[in-house]
């Protein structure tokens, strides 16, 4: 007799990505350089994540294995539970495509063509048609308060104007994640200011967000904060109070709930992948 | 991506980048379009020697006096007489035969008229010639029987030298001109068949074989036999008959060789086109050299182009174009700006063909087989110089490309 009280266990569903003992290991002549030397770690759908440490500490680095950028030398990296080193680089660019959102220091807007086009970029590689890319782009524009400036090229944009852009372009194929790399590092504190925000309201309607920050607001704000020293992950698992140049001290990690992004298809617990909205044959 | 949206980005990239656009197509403008204008000249040269030869007379046969080459070794060239007015009446009554025009020439003969004159040269002959070298008379008429048989001193003249003569072909009609001092009433000029050099048809002076010989040559030995044949197909034969009856009528004993020799309009014309075929071919081949420097000045910009894109080139693949879709944008681009500036050296060498073809003396019109294939080449060239750019910038690896400066 079943209790009808009694949820039945559904098996977990694999973390939205999940590294095993990354490393990295660049080749500089005759000697190499670990630029990662064993990272093991997970975000869920829908958590806010901060990567910090000082510079050369391999920050970067890990972003772009974790936005499939790049691979690592050493280690397993699963995207939604998919091995990624068993995709081959087309497959990597349809996930990149798909289900990642990418934020630059230096905006990487293409100048010649409109803030409206370079939005609209992703989805010509998604083989989306034009108007519906156009309704799409203007939509992303409008969410990031740039309507008024689709025709405009990336030169005669404000900093902040241009990173806004930036975001709508991350934000039109309705990717599961946001890798930022110190999106607000070459802002002045108002443009800063308006970068974060937005990137924390799109986080609270369920984005995924990992922020790689030297901005002291960004780290606070996240849920949980990933500390990179020379290529190792610190006070990772066991919270120490961690304190930042100003004495103030990081707020202890926590475990978002895995909010499913806004307009993702319901979780079947087997596939990661179709909780981005992608078909398994897309992929594999 | 699809060729429709690389063809999209590429001419946005390309407008903004106007000058440059242009300054890259420039070697490929001018390929093409000497391409057009080259080929447009060969087939015109082609087409006006054909007809030029073709305008000397159908059907015709030369009986040349003197030994035919042999080897590279002249024989002795008419050291005697060796064609006579008696073996061009021989000829004339073969089988095959329809008429036979005997051709005695004097070259360099000063004609006045009035106060001008011109230097040109003489053909004595019998009215056969108009048929047998198809000339027509626009004014007047050209010589007769009656003329021949008297031998009268009249004369036919050609267009150019009427026009040397600074007259014109109906006030000349019944003019006296001196030939050499020897006074010759004009009773007509031919019509222009076209030429120019020294085989100028148009610029000659026909008088009666019997009034040279007696005024000039004063022998009865010919340069040339002109024979008409009745049947084309039958050239073979009638040849084989004029050898086997001049050989008789010159008593040569059977291990001598000829002492005239035979050349047929149609041998003229099959060495005339095979050497302009390889004067136009010759041509092509300038022009061609000038679309592949083209197409390397597009290679060229395009690796400028790729190097200066690296950081976009990075950029797209961060979100999520593949290989295919960063090397179609840069082929694509490499295409239609060879296409663009064939469009334009197209357009170009129509304009110029004509002019060309005027600068050295052909009427020359560009050909569709030109264009298409200048088209096809610029096509060619667009992909190959492309194609290397293009997998460049595929290569690329997304990181390095987005952490260069
Ligand atoms: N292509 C490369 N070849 C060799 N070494 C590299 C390469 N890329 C990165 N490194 C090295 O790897 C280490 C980590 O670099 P990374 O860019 O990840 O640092 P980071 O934490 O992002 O620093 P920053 O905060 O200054 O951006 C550095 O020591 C760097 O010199
Ligand atoms: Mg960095």
């Amino acid at each position: 007799m079943a209790d009808p009280t009694v949820v039945p266990t559904t098996p977990a569903q694999p973390p939205l990505i999940e590294g095993r003992g990354l490393t990295r290991i660049y080749p500089m002549g005759d000697s190499e350089v670990a630029a990662l030397r064993g990272i093991d770690f997970r975000i869920e759908l829908g958590e806010n994540v901060a990567i910090i440490g000082p510079s050369g500490s391999g920050k970067s680095t890990l972003l772009h294995i974790l936005g499939l950028l790049d691979r690592p030398t050493s280690g397993q990296y699963l995207f939604a539970g998919v091995d990624t080193d068993t995709l081959d680089d087309d497959r990597l660019a349809l996930l990149r495509n798909r289900a990642i959102g990418f934020i630059f220091q230096s905006f990487n807007l293409v100048s010649g063509e409109s803030a409206l086009e370079n939005v609209a970029a992703p989805l010509v590689y998604a083989g989306v048609k034009r108007k519906e890319r156009v309704e799409r782009a203007e939509e992303a524009l409008a969410r990031v308060g740039l309507t008024d400036r689709a025709h405009h090229d990336p030169s005669q944009l404000s900093g902040g104007q241009r990173q806004r852009v930036a975001i709508a372009r991350a934000l039109v194929t309705r990717p599961a994640v946001i890798l930022a790399d110190e999106p607000t590092g070459n802002l002045d504190s108002r443009s800063s200011a308006d970068v974060f925000t937005l990137l924390q309201e799109l986080q609270s309607e369920g984005l995924t967000l990992v922020t790689i920050t030297h901005d002291q607001r960004i780290a606070d704000r996240a849920a949980r904060v990933l500390r990179v020293e020379d290529g190792m992950l610190v006070d990772h698992d066991a919270p120490e109070p961690t304190y930042l140049d100003d004495g103030r001290r990081l707020p202890e990690p926590t475990t978002a709930p895995a909010t499913p992004p806004s307009g993702a298809v319901v979780v079947p617990p087997e596939s990661g992948l179709a909780a981005l909205g992608l078909a398994d044959g897309d992929v594999s | 991506m699809t060729y429709v949206e690389a063809l999209r980005l590429a001419l946005r990239r390309l407008r903004t980048n106007l000058l440059r656009t242009a300054l890259t197509t420039l070697g490929v403008i001018i390929g093409v379009a000497s391409l057009v204008a080259l080929i447009g000249v060969g087939e015109g040269t082609q087409a006006a020697i054909t007809n030029q030869i073709a305008g000397l007379g159908t059907n015709l046969l030369s009986v040349n006096a003197g030994a035919a080459t042999v080897g590279g070794v002249r024989g002795a060239a008419g050291s005697a007489s060796t064609l006579t007015i008696a073996d061009a009446g021989a000829i004339g009554s073969l089988d095959g035969v329809e008429a036979v025009a005997p051709e005695m020439s004097v070259s360099n003969v000063v004609v006045v008229n009035g106060r001008s004159n011109t230097t040109t040269s003489m053909t004595g002959t019998t009215p056969a010639e108009a048929q047998v070298r198809n000339y027509q008379v626009q004014a007047g008429t050209f010589l007769t029987d009656l003329d021949v048989e008297k031998g009268l001193r009249v004369a036919v003249l050609g267009p150019t030298t009427v026009t040397s003569l600074n007259t014109t072909p109906t006030a000349i009609i019944g003019q006296t001109v001196t030939v050499n001092g020897i006074p010759f009433t004009v009773i007509g000029v031919t019509q222009p068949k076209g030429g120019s050099g020294f085989t100028n048809p148009d610029d000659a002076v026909f008088a009666p074989i019997t009034a040279v010989q007696s005024r000039f040559t004063g022998a009865s030995s010919l340069r040339t036999i002109g024979v008409s044949l009745a049947d084309p197909a039958q050239l073979a034969y009638v040849e084989s008959e004029i050898t086997a009856l001049l050989r008789y009528r010159h008593q040569l004993a059977t291990s001598a060789s000829d002492d005239f020799s035979m050349v047929s309009q149609d041998q003229l014309l099959s060495v005339a086109s095979t050497t302009t075929a390889t004067i136009r071919n010759f041509l092509i081949g300038i022009a061609a050299i000038a679309l592949v420097v083209g197409g390397i000045g597009i290679a060229n910009t395009m690796l400028v182009s790729v190097r200066e894109r690296v950081r976009e080139i990075g950029t797209r693949k961060a979100i999520g174009a593949r290989r295919r879709d960063i090397s179609r944008q840069f082929l694509v681009e490499a295409v239609i700006v060879t296409l663009g500036g064939a469009v334009v050296g197209v357009l170009i060498g129509v304009a110029i063909t004509g002019p060309v073809g005027a600068t050295v003396g052909v009427p020359a019109t560009p050909t569709l087989f030109g264009i298409i294939l200048a088209f096809c080449s610029a096509l060619l060239v667009g992909v190959l110089a492309g194609w290397w750019p293009a997998r460049q910038a595929s290569r690329l690896d997304p990181v390095e490309a987005l952490r260069h400066e």
